[in-house]
């Protein structure tokens, strides 16, 4: 029996107050299962920015609850937030947001320093996870040394260098060519067969049909998709 | 952990080379003039205390006011001591040696020519110590049963008569012969004067003017700690001898070094005031950098967060580039401060003309070195606090979201 993962009741997000209020996420209830593949569709401004921040414990819903590997995340203080962050969460940015002054390896190590781990250790685990994105030949590369295909996937490995039991990936592919968002969804799908839950927002109907599961979002509603 | 902060400080300071440099400047210049202030201070305490600290052991006796405006200005003070003052000091316990100032003045011919001069009479020993920093332009000091012979000041030298009085010369002092055996260096401002003096042993000034117009008593105690008691006694038992309160003013060395120690001290202190204006505006240089920088990396503080970065962690990233900055430029105002108090004492020296004479020399101590580093280490951190504090505190979606 699976376990769940990720747990939301009426998890809300607004905007501004009433009457000016605006509803980025209504009253969402899902429960997200340990190795679950799941992708999230819909237009531009229906939500799914906000749906992937409030998982990611990047932003606090409004109301509602959220419960990540069974821990209430509306109760955590600052500092819990951010181990949350770096221990069960990996997340992938549409613009791949690497440091620009260190190179590839210094940038999959850093969430991995932030996690404790001894310099050594993290040198060979950053080392492996860029092999496995295929980029050991640009470990000294500074980001504007590296094509956007390369960047992301440096994104990729250090998502992964704490071990999280979740991926985040807010339109991983959105501005890379069609042979690196395939490359790119190849390596997600690798790490989905070894049990990581995957979340991934798109706008690429042929992405989303690869999922296991596809949410759709509008206007701040979101609805499960059955194949 | 703290590794990382460092190596991500680095890194981002070398990525915005030129203005880290110049914010490093700031500092460095603050801490250089700081550094070489001090520097020139201490200098000038060493060299004052050299000075004096080798008549430590000596009390000084004048009559009327103190000892500094009427030290050296023979002929000032129209009071004079008597041979039962001597007598009495002389008697007083704990005193090593005594010897008198005579001061008198006297017509002087030379090559022709005549003209008033001051006379100073004293034991050459004494005369030694008194002049010993002044330096001499040409000749020797006087030795102990030196007969008629002279030291003159440089003024008497080079300006009183038409023609430069030289080492060897001979001048006719109330009709006595007398033989120049060393002239002083110009002084110009500051030290004991000598430039106007016409020094001769006691002896010779007893003989040629039948007098002994004692001025000063010089005296040397044996143990320097009860200078001051001992001072006081003489003080008091003169003061009776005239019936006056007011007769006699007994100086130790000690307490003319302490006043001017304290002097120079408060000195110091303002011109390290004046300094230290140039580090707060240099603080305010790394703030004003390090809130530009905060911005301009919103995005970046935001994806740091989002990976896992604590606040703590930001923080310490932010702090530790201020202190790099400020501890690095201290490092060079430190290595400038070093050559501009050379610089600065060759400007002072040239400027009070105290010409071969001067022993002013910067001292960069230890202490100095310490307080600049610990100096520059605490304006990093305070200055750096504030940003890092913005810094910490955004919030990892508004960071993210920043263009």
């Amino acid at each position: 029996m699976p376990q769940d993962v990720i747990v939301t009741q009426k998890l809300t997000k607004t905007y501004g107050r009433p009457p000016v209020q605006v509803f980025a996420l209504r009253e969402t209830t899902l429960s997200i299962q340990q190795g679950d593949y799941i992708a999230i569709i819909g237009p531009s401004g229906s939500g799914k920015s906000t749906l992937m921040n409030l998982l990611g414990c990047l932003d606090k819903p409004t109301s509602g609850t959220l419960f990540i590997e069974g821990r209430d995340v509306l109760t955590l203080n600052e500092n819990q937030l951010a181990k949350i962050r770096r221990e069960k969460i990996g997340f992938i940015f549409q613009k791949y947001n690497l440091i620009p002054t260190l190179s590839a390896l210094e940038n999959v190590e850093l969430s991995m320093g932030f996690a404790g781990v001894d310099s050594q250790t993290r040198t060979t685990r950053a080392k492996q996870l860029l092999e496995m994105v295929e980029l050991s030949k640009r470990l000294t590369h500074k980001p504007s040394e590296m094509s956007g295909g390369e960047q992301q996937r440096v994104a990729i490995a250090r998502a992964l260098g704490n071990n999280p039991s979740i991926i985040l990936a807010d339109e991983p592919t959105g501005n890379v060519d069609t042979k690196s968002g395939e490359n790119i969804m190849r390596i997600l799908e690798d790490v989905n067969t070894r049990g990581e839950t995957i979340i991934v927002v798109t706008h690429n109907m042929a992405i989303a049909q690869r999922a296991k599961r596809v949410l759709h979002i509008q206007d701040g509603e979101v609805r499960e998709q059955h194949a | 952990m703290l590794r990382d902060h460092v190596n991500l400080a680095i890194k981002n300071l070398r990525h915005r080379l030129s203005r880290s440099i110049l914010t490093l400047l700031g500092i460095a210049i603050g801490i250089m003039s700081i550094v070489s202030l001090i520097a020139l201070g201490e200098g000038m305490q060493q060299a004052v205390t050299g000075e004096l600290s080798s008549l430590s052991d000596v009390i000084v006796v004048t009559t009327g006011g103190d000892f500094m405006t009427s030290f050296g200005m023979g002929g000032a003070t129209a009071e004079y001591f008597t041979d039962r003052d001597i007598a009495d000091v002389e008697r007083t316990q704990g005193i090593r040696d005594v010897s008198t100032q005579l001061t008198g003045t006297a017509l002087a011919e030379y090559n022709g020519e005549t003209t008033v001069v001051s006379l100073t009479g004293m034991d050459p020993q004494i005369m030694q110590l008194q002049y010993a920093t002044q330096g001499l332009e040409a000749g020797d000091f006087l030795n102990e049963g030196d007969q008629n012979k002279i030291m003159i000041g440089y003024t008497i030298a080079h300006s009183l008569f038409d023609v430069d009085v030289l080492v060897g010369g001979r001048m006719t002092i109330h009709g006595e012969k007398f033989f120049v055996s060393g002239i002083f260096s110009k002084q110009g401002m500051g030290g004991v004067s000598s430039d106007s003096v016409v020094l001769l042993s006691i002896r010779d000034f007893e003989k040629l003017t039948g007098q002994s117009n004692i001025s000063i008593i010089y005296l040397r105690v044996n143990d320097v700690t009860e200078a001051e008691a001992i001072a006081a006694t003489i003080e008091g038992v003169i003061n009776e001898n005239h019936g006056r309160k007011d007769f006699a003013t007994a100086t130790t060395m000690t307490s003319v070094l302490e006043t001017v120690q304290s002097i120079i001290g408060i000195l110091q202190l303002v011109l390290v005031a004046i300094a230290s204006i140039a580090l707060v505006v240099a603080s305010i240089g790394i703030m004003n950098t390090m809130l530009t920088s905060v911005m301009e990396r919103t995005r970046e503080i935001g994806i740091m967060k989002a990976i896992g970065a604590t606040n703590k962690d930001i923080m310490s990233i932010f702090i530790i580039e201020g202190m790099l900055v400020s501890s690095i430029g201290g490092m060079c105002g430190i290595i400038l401060g070093v050559f501009g108090s050379q610089g600065l004492t060759l400007i002072l020296n040239s400027f009070m003309m105290m010409g071969g004479s001067s022993n002013l020399a910067p001292v960069i101590t230890l202490v100095s070195v310490v307080l600049a580093v610990a100096v520059s280490l605490i304006v990093g951190v305070l200055s750096s606090l504030y940003p890092a504090w913005k810094a910490a505190r955004m919030s990892p979606i508004e960071a993210v979201r920043y263009e």
